[in-house]
């Protein structure tokens, strides 16, 4: 096609304007594409949380067997819940000897069980979000005298995942107007370059589709190429600091990049270049 | 067919051309002619669209020019053969490419191109010199470079300013020859000359112009 070769010749012809472009563009998508994977990962270990999380219902003194068994199915009803265990006061304390071990005499000192019937309530991950209204429902009932559960930690852990989904949507946003932004600088200044060959291409009958035809390629292609450019810095970036990092310290073991991001990147380019040309030339006249 | 009606155009105040009525039958071979600076190549920048009249109304190959949309106008164009003053040959590109440039435009397949193109360069006698780029040529060669780029797409109208300015008396006899044959294959041409021998005895409708005035009409 005449316009891809038009489009191909004038990346080359202009290459080190088009190469710097696409290089900024590589490296914007390649931050872009690092704060979205810290994200993921955040949100990735913060889904799994509450799996890990045991909710104990404490329940009432004096609560009869009929309303135990009443809160047991309303709580089994929940969809986020994987299972009740009732626990009673007894096996609460024989968990508890068990895991004081030889120092078990520190319980001695109590006459009576000092310990309450409760529920041993296991949360599905995919009810991430709705722990605390689930939570909440599971204290009105009326055999439920409290709910215990990591609640300090899950608050400043759920604090931490929004600020860093705010933050990373705040960058995305100034890193995304930021690649559009340059793809349509380059457009235009090659248009700029080209406005004497422009005109003669418009004297000889050319339509205003084939005058902008290769830029919008141009565009396209520059926003693809630095999108390739930013895959291989994360693949350099995956290589030689990521495992490394995971071989020294496994801490960090749960870090992954998916796949699919590599092939996004490419695919973002392409539609910021092709957004910054389509804005690049919209209002020009021809 | 070209026809204006009280047609001015001024630039900065300054008139070009004034109340100009003209008329240039279908199939036609006309001469335009006065001193440099009457208006000659003003009027046709109007008649190809590359400016807009002040005053009055341009009929050309059956449309009002005034009355054309963006998307009318290449349209237009295509069935405008122009051989422009300053030739407006891309410099970056071959005298093939150049002369290519009308038919890849128009969406034509390559062989055809080629074919075409080889044609018209022999018609212009520039075979030899078709992957040259034009500042490598001489002006006349540039010249019949861009009479050749003007003709490939078989226009209705031929608008040619100063055709023969940088050529030979040889050349000019050539290239008047090559005008006068599209123009028996039903071309209308409208050539724009300081130079009275090219219609010195030929029988053909001259206009005068100065001062961007119409100062008269001979046959
Ligand atoms: N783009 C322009 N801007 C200002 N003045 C112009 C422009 N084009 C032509 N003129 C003026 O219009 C007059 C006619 O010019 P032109 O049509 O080129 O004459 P010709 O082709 O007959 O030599 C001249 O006085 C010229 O200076
Ligand atoms: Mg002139």
């Amino acid at each position: 096609m005449f316009s891809l070769r038009l489009a191909l010749k004038s990346i080359f012809n202009e290459k080190w304007m088009s190469l710097l472009s696409m290089f900024s563009i590589g490296v914007m998508l390649f931050i872009l594409i690092a704060v979205a994977i810290v994200v993921y990962n955040v949100e990735k270990l913060t889904a799994r949380l509450p799996e890990r999380l045991t909710v104990m219902a404490i329940l009432k003194e004096g609560a009869t067997a009929e309303e135990v068994k009443a809160a047991q199915a309303a709580i089994k009803a929940e969809p986020a819940v994987k299972s009740v265990t009732f626990v009673s006061k007894e096996k609460a304390l024989e968990e508890l000897k068990k895991s004081f071990k030889k120092d078990d005499f520190i319980l001695k000192g109590f006459g009576e069980n000092p310990l309450f019937d409760s529920f041993d309530v296991k949360i599905k991950s995919e009810g991430a979000d709705g722990v605390r209204q689930l939570i909440q429902r599971i204290k009105s009932i009326r055999a439920v005298d409290d709910v215990e559960y990591g609640e300090s930690l899950m608050d400043s852990l759920y604090a931490l995942k929004s600020g860093l989904r705010a933050l990373g949507i705040s960058i995305g946003i100034v890193f995304l107007c930021s690649v559009t932004f340059i793809c349509y600088a380059t457009v235009k200044i090659l248009f700029y370059r080209h406005r004497e060959e422009i005109e003669v291409y418009k004297l000889l009958g050319a339509t205003r589709w084939f005058v902008r035809a290769p830029f919008f390629l141009e565009g396209t292609i520059i926003g693809i190429l630095g999108g390739v450019v930013g895959s291989g810095i994360l693949m350099a970036f995956y290589q030689y600091f990521l495992r490394r990092l995971i071989a020294d310290m496994p801490m960090f073991a749960f870090m992954s990049i998916p796949v699919q991001f590599l092939y996004m990147l490419p695919v973002c380019g392409m539609l910021l270049g092709l957004g910054g040309s389509v804005l690049a030339l919209g209002r020009l006249k021809y | 067919m070209i026809e204006l009606e009280n047609v001015s155009k001024a630039y900065d105040g300054q008139e070009a051309l004034s109340n100009i009525s003209l008329r240039v039958e279908r199939g036609e071979m006309a001469f335009i002619t006065g001193p440099s600076g009457a208006g000659k190549s003003t009027l046709f920048k109007l008649l190809y669209l590359a400016e807009k009249p002040d005053n009055g109304t341009i009929t050309i190959a059956g449309h009002n020019a005034a009355r054309l949309n963006s998307t009318s106008i290449p349209l237009l164009r295509r069935n405008i053969g122009v051989v422009f003053q300053d030739f407006k040959l891309l410099n970056n590109k071959t005298v093939y490419d150049n002369i290519a440039l009308t038919l890849r435009i128009r969406g034509y397949v390559e062989k055809d191109v080629k074919e075409r193109v080889h044609s018209v360069l022999k018609m212009v006698s520039l075979r030899h010199k078709a992957d040259n780029y034009p500042l490598t040529l001489s002006g006349g060669e540039q010249q019949r470079v861009t009479i050749a780029r003007s003709i490939i797409g078989e226009p209705t109208v031929m608008l040619a300013d100063e055709p023969t300015g940088n050529l030979d008396e040889e050349n000019e006899k050539e290239i008047m020859k090559i005008f006068k044959q599209i123009n028996t294959k039903g071309t209308t041409v409208l050539i724009a000359t300081h130079n009275r021998a090219l219609f010195e005895n030929t029988a053909r409708r001259v206009f005068f112009l100065d001062g961007g005035k119409l100062k008269g009409e001979e046959q």
